[in-house]
């Protein structure tokens, strides 16, 4: 178990005198016990009424008289100081903490508060709170030892706390250390020969820059920031269909191999898409902020996981750069650092500015906003060229002089005709002749649609539920036109009814792709939907509609992809609309049409139609008046000029047939290229607000919040855009107190098993205090100075003396510093999930490495980094190796010890086939089984096997092989795996790992069982 | 030992080697709870905080959200108005999900099925319920609970963990991590899923999830079959002898690596592998239902011998418990009928409602539900209206987080009651609400454990299973 740092820092001052006048830390003594027993109620959340008025997190507050008449502190004195008696108190009305908060102090705690109040009670700001300054390097009288001004510090604090460093670790020892840090993988027994026989002083040098140049090293580090981005390869919810992300995975393990710098590797994924000019990998970073999980569960509220979505982005963001958990204030202001609700919202507002959807489509294509992702600069190029053609080809259009006005009108005749004068046993006869008839859709009966006068003959009322759908009727694309027109009278104010649409069913617009024409507040809407509310284009009209008055509704669509294609009739005039969207990037989904209801949906209850009819053309206003009875001789001469022009030139509509050419060009190499999720700034995304509660639907509208950040923590310069980059630019200033300590601290704990913050989750109030401060801030400053260069930084770190000392402890220091915060020895790391099974593979000679490209199953035999994750079914083996689920941001692993870790090792398909692998390997190295298990061992655990290890596993196998494996039947064919027919063949479907037998021959079968052995062994499972 | 652990305190936690050495609760016991190296976890186990009702815990979750109406909670009323409107009075603007919340009408739906009072108590239970029934004195139906999520995901994680967002401890984790184990052979918390429901909604492993606790309180996945627990098979050709050959030899290499390196970590890994060793007999022995007598087959009912049935499942539960295991969830599926509730509840009664019952027949022959909290239910109730349309013989209900039923008995439970009353039509709450929170304070009771106590400090905050929320429900414990 380890010591926290704080109580070794208690040990240190312990060392020194624990009189009653010892000068008291208040960031180091004071704060956390504030923090963690008082500020919950008198801390800075003001929302839950601070209890007594009181507020201990601020010197302004603890010292402010009480409308009890007390004082909570008084400095100096401690008799007057309400606090020190409330903490002193035996009664249980009056003792702070209060008894139901289960957490009293001990003696040791009281005697700080109260020397804190003797000595002036002063505050401290937090440290982590403060920008980090660099530190004078500590000298030493051993100037011997130091490689680098890490080990001046290191070796200082462990002086002080009467402890000595480490001898060096062997050669071998450190190479697999340094491999294992580095790239997560152990040195190939190739490499390991190379450096012992490397006599260079330089050598270590050479071969740390050498595994910082290879590819493994972009692949290791990637694992820990995936954790942080809950990347996977899923969408998590309900149904959990695959989710399109590895470019993202590839893009930052590039990232890592190319030595971005950090504040970059930041900027471009926070805001890649707001900087000048974005490139497709810059835009491609940005997924970062999409990773999180979505639903298509039906029925669920499209807000809901909105917010919910927000919310992950600022939790994640929070974590990831700030070591801070923002989350916290979602529902009320932070109980102990200080980020406001409001601060929180802000936040919010630079991570919900997409114009996006809470839901993902049942059919589980890419929500919008999206990027085409194409391979090649060329293809690039394409796109662009091919948009140029279609500016061309809309500006020659406009060009197009409008001709003389038409002198004949005439309406083309409809594909569809429904008179609705009396219904048939399965729906309504067209009237034109071959059309298809109208069927009721499958929830509905001719009982539930009434036969009701109408304007000609009868027509049919609905009943919210029940309509039609027209089966043949399908294939209403972007590209092509189309007419509907019908008498229509509303029956109520429909808030929603949908009185036309080719979209399936609905939930929450999450899926509604297609045409759609419905009543929203009495007002008409008509839209083309690939995925609402990015990829479409919709108007609604100005005015709402009359109730109880027939009226004939005409709707057209020129198959322009634009919103100026959708036009709106009423009684054969054309009627004053507003654009809610313009943005239709793809092609709806293909659907048949349906009239008068949706599944899911409100239908057009209350309301009747009659004479409904349909085009696959667009009407011109001209044929729109005509067909309404309107004489066509007392048009406009514009409107008779325009349809001249639609219907009669032939110079025209050769230009539009060339745009229309150009603009399916256009979409068809579009959509050649994959869809792939991404930031996109829109000013029609929702205004944030603070939501009483964090709850979804109580947004108060008294409190809206403009993009920003917890400016308590470190200033806001205005003159920084108040967006995503300006974010990105706020958290990387140089002066800023978090973000390079967060990533130094990251960096450390992946050379050193653990941050010099313990908690390198949280740097706020309640996260731990670090082991060696001063190291921290000027590490933090030096990263900074040197551009943000993480290679350069871990190479100082496994360059230093301190990373090369023997892990092995002596007694004392065993005792002293049993969880070696304090680095007086080197470090131990229980390796992951992911180097557990990287390491089988390699010592097998199985593993195959190809960097980047799709996730692939285990069978593929691929570094771990790249096995699929499926949200709700994360790989078994990994979780008992504590790797997450990925659904939320994962800032740490755990490392524990259970039966089910051994069982993987021994028996996991893939563990079990390695020891097979191996065992084939080293058995034609050499006739002898002692080579052959000394070899085993050095493949797995890079050093040589020690005399009563070798003695060990020899009289295991000589064991072994004198009871070799009993098969029944006796001739042994290796298990295949039986296909399930009924399984279906997805890469979220994991093939059945077969666990293969031992091989038939009894020498092989013993050296196979001794590479399980040694598998399971802590010399394996260990980097020391 | 105060329940959490302040940084102060660190000086004076016994390292590990010491621990080994003096516990009482041996080696075994330190292994199977695992040993973490994280500053954060709170190694040793609490214990509980008062004398403790029930011992373990076995929690029959019926996911999908079993309709209340058709089953605990009888409503005549509903009948009486088969087809009129929801009074708007009744639904008091409350949200729909998107499924029904746009129907043109929501027509009230009358329980198909008929109900009657069973036992001393005359609590009313379904007809298809009538072998949960029989033991109507022995249960205590709660009709007030209610929940905050109307999906599925959201909702059955909530139920399962105390919050819709993922990644935090489920019950059995909780339980495992606060209590501790009661054998040395078996995982502290197992999950069973009925391979015989209707797989209607999916089922995620974060409902039995470690979240921030440590790993080895994650539930352990039982399947039917030759291997209950994932990689318990040796590979063929590898004996039990040549195992236990392998394990000596571990045994030697982690004794010269723990000798040479002065880690007590390694010492502990061997304790694991051991344990594995020992789990791989222990397993298939409480997997092997053949040894049940006939008697205790037929009780559970015919699908008993379908292996991974609901029914064998109940059984395989008690089994387990029987060896010590602390928590053990079964997992049915299938009540989600948005349509065709009649035939599909009926489906759903009959798998579950007689092997239910014999399971507590069973403990209680047994003398183990005194000390065993069984628990049945699922993540919300359905709505008092239909659906889709209602005709003679069919009909369908949303979803309906605002009432539904639980039912509770052993462990402490005061059975022979209905607790809590919803109003006429079965839609809101008129007497004794019970939050899920509420339930998992009283279950947590139950075991001792104070739930406000029971907390874990993760990313600077103390978190436990009932959030910031949660009363004990006093008037169901005996």
């Amino acid at each position: 178990m380890r010591i926290p740092a704080s109580a070794l820092l208690l040990l240190l001052a312990a060392n020194a005198a624990s009189a009653a006048d010892t000068p008291v830390d208040f960031n180091r003594e004071v704060r956390p016990i504030l923090s963690d027993r008082c500020f919950g109620c008198h801390g800075p959340d003001a929302n839950k009424g601070r209890k007594a008025g009181l507020r201990l997190d601020e010197i302004e507050g603890a010292t402010k008289k009480l409308k009890s008449g007390e004082t909570a502190v008084i400095a100096g004195d401690t008799d007057k100081s309400a606090l020190v008696h409330r903490i002193r108190s035996n009664d249980p009305e009056e003792v702070m903490p209060p008894p139901d908060l289960h957490r009293p102090l001990t003696a040791a705690q009281k005697d700080i508060l109260a020397r804190w109040i003797k000595q002036g009670a002063k505050y401290d700001r937090h440290w982590a709170f403060v920008s980090p300054q660099s530190h004078p390097t500590p000298t030493l009288q051993d100037t011997s030892w130091p490689k680098d001004p890490i080990d001046h510090f290191i070796l200082n604090k462990a002086n002080q706390a009467g402890l000595n460093i480490t001898a060096p670790a062997d050669r071998t020892t450190l190479l697999r250390r340094a491999s294992f840090a580095l790239t997560g993988l152990p040195p190939t027994l190739a490499e390991v020969d190379a450096f012992l026989a490397d006599p260079s002083p330089d050598a270590y040098e050479k071969r740390v820059d050498g595994l910082l140049a290879s590819p493994r090293f972009g692949e290791h580090l990637a694992v820990g920031w995936m954790d942080l981005s809950r990347y996977a390869d899923t969408w998590g919810y309900t149904g959990d269909k695959p989710m399109f992300a590895w470019p993202w995975r590839d893009w930052v393990l590039n990232a890592f191999n190319h030595n971005m710098p950090f504040d970059q590797f930041l900027t471009e994924q926070l805001a890649g898409d707001l900087l000048p000019n974005p490139t497709q990998d810059q835009r491609v970073a940005t997924a970062y902020n999409r990773l999180h999980r979505m639903t298509f569960e039906g029925g669920s509220i499209a807000e809901e996981f909105r917010q919910d979505g927000i919310n992950d982005r600022v939790m994640t963001a929070g974590y990831g750069f700030m070591g801070l958990t923002l989350e916290c204030s979602r529902c009320h202001d932070h109980k102990y650092d200080p980020i406001s609700q409001r601060d929180y919202y802000s936040m919010a507002a630079m991570f919900g500015d997409q114009n996006e959807n809470g839901l993902l489509s049942f059919h589980g294509e890419v929500p919008p906003p999206f990027i085409r992702l194409f391979k090649t600069d060329e293809d690039r190029k394409k796109e662009g060229d091919l948009r140029t053609a279609v500016l061309a080809a809309e500006k020659a259009l406009s060009q197009i002089p409008l001709p003389a006005a038409a002198t004949e009108v005439a309406v083309p005749v409809p594909v569809a005709h429904f008179t609705l004068d009396a219904l048939t046993k399965t729906g309504a006869d067209n009237s034109i002749a071959g059309g298809q008839p109208a069927k009721f859709e499958r929830r509905s009966s001719p009982e539930d649609l009434k036969l009701v006068p109408g304007i000609k003959g009868q027509a049919v009322k609905f009943d919210g539920d029940a309509g039609f759908i027209l089966p043949e009727f399908k294939q209403l694309g972007r590209f092509d036109p189309f007419t509907f027109s019908a008498f229509v009278r509303l029956g109520e104010k429909n808030v929603r009814a949908t009185i036309l649409h080719a979209t399936g069913f609905y939930t929450g617009d999450g899926d509604a792709t297609g045409v759609e024409l419905i009543v929203d507040h009495g007002k008409l809407r008509w839209s083309l939907i690939h995925l609402w509310p990015n990829s479409a284009v919709s108007v609604l009209t100005d005015t709402e509609m009359p109730t109880d008055t027939w009226q004939r509704i005409t709707v057209t669509y020129d198959g322009s992809s634009h919103a100026s294609g959708l036009r709106i009739y009423v009684d054969g005039r054309e009627t004053k609309t507003t654009v809610l969207r313009d943005t239709l990037n793809a092609k709806p989904r293909d659907n048949a049409l349906e009239i008068g209801s949706r599944s899911r949906d409100a239908g057009f209850r209350n309301g009747s139609l009659d004479e409904v009819q349909l085009w696959r053309k667009a009407l011109t206003a001209a044929e729109v008046a005509v067909l309404h009875g309107i004489d066509g001789r007392t048009l406009p001469s514009s409107t008779l000029a325009e349809h001249a022009r639609l219907r009669m030139d032939p110079g025209y509509a050769q230009a539009w047939e060339r745009l229309q050419l150009a603009q399916r060009a256009l979409a068809t190499h579009q959509e050649s290229a994959p869809a792939f999720f991404a930031m996109e700034h829109s000013e029609l995304a929702p205004k944030s607000y603070v939501l009483t509660r964090g709850e979804y639907d109580k947004p108060d509208l008294a409190k809206p919040c403009e993009p920003g950040v917890p400016a308590r923590i470190f200033p806001w310069n205005p003159s920084l855009p108040a967006n995503r980059l300006g974010l990105a630019r706020w958290l990387t200033d140089p002066r800023h107190p978090l973000t390079s300590r967060v990533m130094i601290n990251r960096l450390w704990a992946q050379v050193f098993g653990a941050g010099l913050v313990a908690t390198s989750e949280n740097l706020g109030m309640q996260g731990d205090l670090p082991s060696h401060p001063e190291l921290l801030d000027t590490l933090a400053v030096d990263f900074i100075k040197s551009d943000w260069n993480t290679k350069a930084m871990l190479r100082r770190m496994v360059l230093s003396a301190t990373f090369r000392q023997s892990s092995t402890p002596t007694t004392d220091a065993r005792e002293k510093d049993p969880a070696n915060r304090l680095l007086a020895r080197g470090p131990v790391l229980r390796l992951t999930a992911e180097m557990m099974r990287d390491q089988a593979l390699l010592a097998a000679g199985m593993l195959v490495e190809k960097v980047g490209g799709e996730s692939v199953q285990e069978s593929a035999k691929r570094r771990t980094l790249y096995t699929y994750r499926k949200r709700t079914a994360p790989p078994d083996n990994m979780l008992i190796f504590d790797a997450g689920s990925r659904e939320v941001c994962q800032p740490k692993r755990l490392n524990t010890n259970t039966p089910l870790q051994a069982l993987v090792l021994l028996n996991n398909p893939g563990f079990v086939e390695a020891a097979k692998n191996l065992a084939t390997r080293v058995s034609k190295s050499s006739p002898e089984p002692a080579a052959q298990i000394t070899l085993a061992f050095r493949h797995i655990c890079t050093r040589e096997p020690r005399a009563a290890e070798l003695a060990a596993l020899t009289e295991l196998y000589a064991f072994q092989k004198a009871n070799p494996p009993q098969f029944s039947p006796p001739t042994p064919a290796e298990p295949s795996p039986k296909p399930d027919p009924k399984a279906k063949k997805t890469a979220a479907q994991p093939p059945v790992l077969v666990l293969p037998r031992m091989p038939a021959d009894p020498s092989l079968a013993a050296l196979t069982l001794v590479c399980s052995t040694i598998l399971a062994s802590d010399a394996a499972v260990t980097s020391r | 030992m105060p329940p959490d652990k302040p940084s102060y305190d660190g000086l004076l936690r016994p390292t590990r080697r010491h621990f080994l050495g003096t516990s009482a609760l041996g080696l075994g016991a330190m292994a199977m709870r695992g040993i973490i190296g994280d500053a954060h976890a709170a190694p040793l186990p609490k214990g509980t905080h008062f004398p403790a009702k029930a011992k373990r815990v076995i929690y029959l979750f019926q996911a999908g959200g079993p309709s209340h109406l058709e089953t605990f909670d009888p409503k005549p009323l509903l009948r009486e108005k088969n087809t009129q409107p929801l009074p708007d009075s009744v639904r008091q603007g409350q949200r729909l999900t998107g499924m029904s919340g746009y129907q043109a009408t929501l027509p009230l739906a009358g329980s198909f099925a008929d109900f009657k009072k069973y036992g001393q108590s005359g609590v009313e239970y379904s007809d298809l319920l009538s072998h949960t029934g029989e033991l109507a004195d022995d249960i205590c139906v709660i009709r007030s609970m209610h929940t905050e999520a109307i999906n599925h995901d959201p909702a059955i994680t909530f139920f399962c963990s105390g919050n819709q967002v993922a990644g935090r401890p489920s019950m059995g984790a909780w339980a495992s991590y606060g209590l501790g184990s009661m054998n040395e052979n078996l995982p502290a918390f197992i999950v069973l899923v009925s391979q015989d429901a209707t797989k209607d909604q999916p089922l995620y492993s974060r409902l039995w999830g470690a979240g921030f606790l440590p790993s080895e309180h994650q539930g352990v996945q039982f399947k039917a079959g030759k291997e209950p627990v994932l990689y318990l098979t040796n590979p063929e050709g590898v004996s039990p002898h040549a195992r236990r050959g392998m394990l000596d030899a571990l045994g030697k290499l982690n004794a010269d690596q723990s000798a040479a390196e002065l880690d007590p970590e390694v010492d502990a890994r061997l304790a694991q592998a051991e344990m594995a060793y020992r789990m791989q007999t222990s397993v298939p022995e409480v997997a092997d239902l053949s040894k049940e007598s006939p008697a205790t087959l037929a009780m559970y009912g015919e699908s008993v011998k379908t292996p991974g049935s609901f029914a064998a499942n109940c059984l395989q539960a008690r089994r387990l418990i029987e060896k010590g295991v602390r928590f053990v969830q079964l997992f049915h599926q299938g009540w989600d009928q948005h349509g065709g509730l009649p035939n599909g509840i009926k489906r759903q009664c009959k798998q579950t409602d007689q092997a239910s019952a014999a399971l507590i027949k069973d403990l209680k022959q047994r003398g183990l539900l005194e000390d065993t909290l069984v628990i049945w239910g699922g993540e919300f109730g359905r709505t008092a209206y239909s659906q889709g349309k209602i005709t003679k013989d069919n009909y369908g209900r949303d979803h309906h987080p605002r009432c539904f039923s639980v039912w509770m008995a052993g462990g402490g439970v005061k059975g022979g009651q209905a607790y809590g009353q919803t109003d006429e039509f079965g839609y809101n709450i008129i007497k004794d609400p019970v939050h899920v929170h509420d339930l998992h304070a009283t279950m947590q009771h139950l075991l001792g454990v104070d739930h406000e106590r029971q907390t874990f400090k993760f990313q600077g905050r103390y978190y436990r299973l009932t959030d910031v929320a949660g009363n004990v429900v006093k008037a169901v414990i005996a």
